[in-house]
């Protein structure tokens, strides 16, 4: 049975009249690795910062451990973070700043050194013990900020956003190691970031933001595939949201009528009721796409619009009769077989099981 | 590149030419009251050989010294609250309001404290209710002290305050996050961090009473004399041009060298111990 380690109840946190975190409710357990996820200006930053004892909540109870941290400092508390600007101190060298930690708490001098060279090593920062901080490559210091908050051995590892200023290839590289380092150390790493592939490449389970309150928790495959609602459905992926009526209902499968036809579309957890409005999602993944009419259950006819490169994928914007919006993700490869032209027509369809009815509207 | 020359014009005109003059002048002799030009070595041997001369330097030495560390003392809790407790609005507003002395001379503002440090001025009759004092501050290194804190305070708050609140926030939050103290902060993150601006704080502190001779002429009565005092006594001794200028060139000179001192120590790259 795993142990709740971090407890969010009813948290709220206002600043004048602006509400910033608003009455949110969620636990942690125990060396989980958690990504709190969300766009600019969601709260999550503020969420952590409240976990830190950097800001206070307005209302509700933040527990560690069990025990309540509303009033504690934040140098009474044992949350270390890694800075989004790392926060190194730039008047110290790399020993100093892996050290300091330990000097707060009063290690004697010998034992934090020895400690402080552990982590150093094993970041692999051997050679630049007395390198100032202000002479190292990204990746260098980014490293150093892990070794400086993880050289006390806390059991969570707070992290804002840390490989935001990294290149693109070291960013990937960094998300192997900070997964690998969690799995080493089993502590709980709560990790916040606006990159949907930082969040889903790494964590255990997605806290989804939005507007101050949270939108979805849940592992990344489970938000990726059956999202709680249209903000999700847009926010996460390659989403396709189609809105219609509901005609009828089979066990799990609902059937909709929409201006651009009659489709079919899963609803394993909530029922939508009859004639009642409401939306569905297909991956843009689970489309396809062909020239001819294909020989399917749910299909529609588009207008492409445009195309998007992204390595060997290719994203296709087309657009219905009626206007709506669709994202298909094909394989580079497949495409060659199309012969993509802007403005030609082209049949998409998906298969009833992939395409999910949205929970909120239900 | 034309338009810097009338900069440089200007500086060899009215400081590069004088200052060679006034070494040029520190070799003169005086005559029957009379200067004429030489190149006699007289006026540095005697001057540079004399009790009185060294007792003024090693005076003006301390007295700018110790004005530099207690301004920068009293001003560091002001710049600190100017730079970490208030808006940006409201810090901007005070520094305004720290510049406003610099309006009115700085001659009235002395003849200001002249009344207040009086044997019957306000400062001994606020005393005189505790049935304390009357304390003698007017005419004694006192007063002189005094004169430079009314002369640089404000200047190095300013200075200070600006360093300050150019800190990274995420640093001092790190240092709290790593268990840091709040005044532990203070002396281990923030003054480090701030360490060019207090630097340059009390050097300005230091060249300005160093070389001041308002507060020690009007509030220190010239007893005893810093180097400044001594110049102005000089010239007025029968037209001792020349061996004031023994003094003048002795200040820039040790001006000079804090100056390069400091800078150095300011902007030292970390690490080069």
């Amino acid at each position: 049975m795993p142990e709740t380690q971090v407890e969010f109840e009813n948290v709220s946190r206002h600043f004048g009249d602006f509400v910033a975190v608003d009455n949110i409710d969620f636990a942690i357990d125990r060396g989980e690795f958690i990504a709190l996820m969300g766009p600019s200006g969601c709260g999550k930053t503020t969420t952590l910062r409240m976990l830190a004892g950097l800001d206070k909540p307005t209302s509700g109870i933040i527990r560690l451990s069990g025990t309540v941290m509303n009033d504690l400092g934040p140098q009474q508390r044992d949350t270390p973070m890694v800075w989004q600007s790392l926060a190194l101190f730039p008047f110290l060298d790399v020993l100093g700043n892996v050290e300091f930690g330990l000097k707060m708490r009063g290690v004697a001098a010998d034992e934090r050194k020895k400690r402080a060279l552990e982590w150093i090593e094993r970041l692999g920062l051997g050679e630049f013990v007395k390198r100032q901080v202000t002479q190292l490559s990204g990746g260098q210091r980014q490293r150093v900020a892990l070794a400086r908050a993880l050289v006390t051995e806390p059991e969570i590892l707070l992290l804002d956003e840390p490989l935001s200023a990294l290149d693109a290839h070291l960013v990937v590289r960094m998300q192997g190691e900070l997964k690998r380092l969690q799995a080493e150390l089993g502590i709980t790493f709560f990790y916040v970031t606006h990159s949907q592939s930082e969040a889903f490449a790494m964590a255990d389970r997605v806290i989804i933001m939005n507007e101050g309150r949270i939108a979805q928790i849940g592992a990344p495959r489970e938000i990726y595939r059956t999202p709680a609602n249209r903000f999700i459905a847009q926010f996460v992926g390659r989403n396709n949201i189609i809105n219609g009526t509901v005609s009828s209902i089979a066990g799990n499968m609902a059937t909709f009528t929409t201006p651009i036809g009659n489709f079919e579309a899963a609803c394993p957890s909530v029922q939508p009721a009859e004639r009642s409005e409401a939306s569905f999602v297909v991956s843009g993944d689970l489309m396809k796409i062909s020239k001819m009419r294909p020989d399917t259950k749910n299909q529609v006819e588009c207008t492409l619009i445009s195309e998007e490169f992204v390595g060997s994928f290719v994203t296709l914007f087309l657009e219905s009769a009626d206007a709506t919006e669709f994202k298909v993700e094909v394989q580079q490869r497949e495409l060659e077989q199309l012969e993509l032209t802007p403005g030609g027509t082209f049949w998409l369809s998906w298969e009833s099981g992939h395409a999910y009815v949205l929970p909120e509207n239900a | 590149m034309l338009w810097r020359a009338p900069l440089l014009i200007w500086q060899i005109l009215f400081f590069v030419v004088p200052l060679f003059f006034l070494v040029y002048l520190s070799f003169w002799v005086v005559k029957n009251y009379r200067m004429t030009p030489a190149l006699d070595p007289v006026n540095w041997i005697k001057m540079l050989s004399r009790d009185y001369f060294w007792s003024a330097y090693g005076l003006t030495l301390t007295m700018a010294t110790v004005a530099a560390l207690l301004v920068s003392l009293l001003a560091f809790p002001a710049a600190y609250t100017l730079a970490f407790k208030v808006s940006a609005r409201v810090r901007q507003l005070a520094v305004f309001v720290l510049i406003i002395p610099f309006f009115t001379s700085y001659l009235v503002r002395i003849y200001a404290w002249q009344t207040l440090l009086a044997e019957n001025g306000v400062i001994n009759a606020f005393f005189s209710l505790l049935n304390l004092g009357p304390f003698t501050m007017l005419n004694t290194p006192i007063g002189t002290m005094v004169g430079y804190i009314a002369l640089t305070l404000p200047l190095v708050v300013i200075l200070q305050t600006i360093s300050l609140a150019n800190i990274d926030r995420s640093l001092v939050e790190a240092a709290h996050n790593l268990g840091c103290g709040k005044l532990r902060t203070i002396l281990t993150v923030i003054i480090p961090l701030a360490k060019n601006g207090i630097i340059i704080g009390m050097v300005f502190c230091f060249i300005l009473s160093f070389g001041d001779f308002v507060s020690p002429y009007y509030l220190g009565g010239s007893k005893p004399p810093t180097l400044s005092i001594l110049i102005i006594d000089t010239t007025k001794a029968g037209q001792q041009w020349p061996k004031a200028a023994v003094v003048a060139i002795t200040m820039i000179v040790t001006l000079f060298i804090v100056a390069i001192a400091a800078v150095a120590a300011a902007y030292k790259r970390p690490g080069t111990r």
